[in-house]
């Protein structure tokens, strides 16, 4: 019944910029196997690229941070939380329900008024 | 009562020049997305405080998403949750 019905997530992950290339395909691959092997799908990655981390976290300075639109059963969810929690390439991650799968990462500015 | 109408009809008084339209009203935005950090980074202050609606002239249905949106991004490390000076 509702085991079958599927909800879109957002998840973004900041992995180590630590990592080579290698090791970051790697630790993506094994982010959308956790997904795949629960039945769910990948819709869209967005790679946005090195970033410097607003804050130090665990010793990070930078991460590499990856937005991915899927959709999986609700059930899914703890699961890949916990998951992840163990990930230590992992820095810091987030799950959201989303509405839509965003094609690109763009967003319309507010309208510009003398401050 | 008399001060109160003269407040807003005043027009080089700065408290009524201050009053103006919500922004994300005024733009037609209706989802504030955590990811859209030069937006957000528009309404924290120099220290990484979330400005309170009073002088920012959000509405409150617009404040309550852009302090999700913005406590969000902080956890993703794209906005300090205090910004050294």
């Amino acid at each position: 019944m509702s085991q079958k019905h599927k909800n879109l997530y957002e998840g973004m992950y900041i992995i180590s910029a630590t990592l080579s290339d290698d090791a970051r395909h790697k630790a993506l691959d094994r982010i959308q196997k956790g997904i795949v092997e629960r039945g769910g799908s990948i819709l869209k990655i967005h790679d946005q690229g090195r970033r410097r981390l607003a804050y130090e976290i665990k010793g990070h300075r930078e991460g590499h941070y990856f937005v991915i639109y899927f959709d999986v059963i609700p059930g899914a969810i703890s699961e890949l939380w916990q998951e992840y929690h163990l990930n230590e390439d992992l820095v810091r991650f987030i799950t959201l329900q989303a509405e839509k799968v965003m094609e690109k990462i763009e967003f319309k500015p507010l309208l510009e008024e003398s401050p | 009562m008399r001060n109160m109408g003269q407040k807003y009809s005043e027009p080089n008084d700065f408290r009524s020049k201050k009053r103006k339209r919500c922004p994300f009203t005024a733009a037609g935005i209706k989802h504030i997305d955590y990811k859209d950090i030069n937006t957000l980074s528009r309404f924290i202050t120099e220290r990484g405080k979330i400005l309170p609606r009073r002088i920012t002239g959000v509405s409150a249905y617009h404040q309550k998403h852009l302090t999700n949106a913005i406590k969000r991004a902080r956890h993703m490390a794209l906005l300090p949750f205090v910004a050294e000076v």
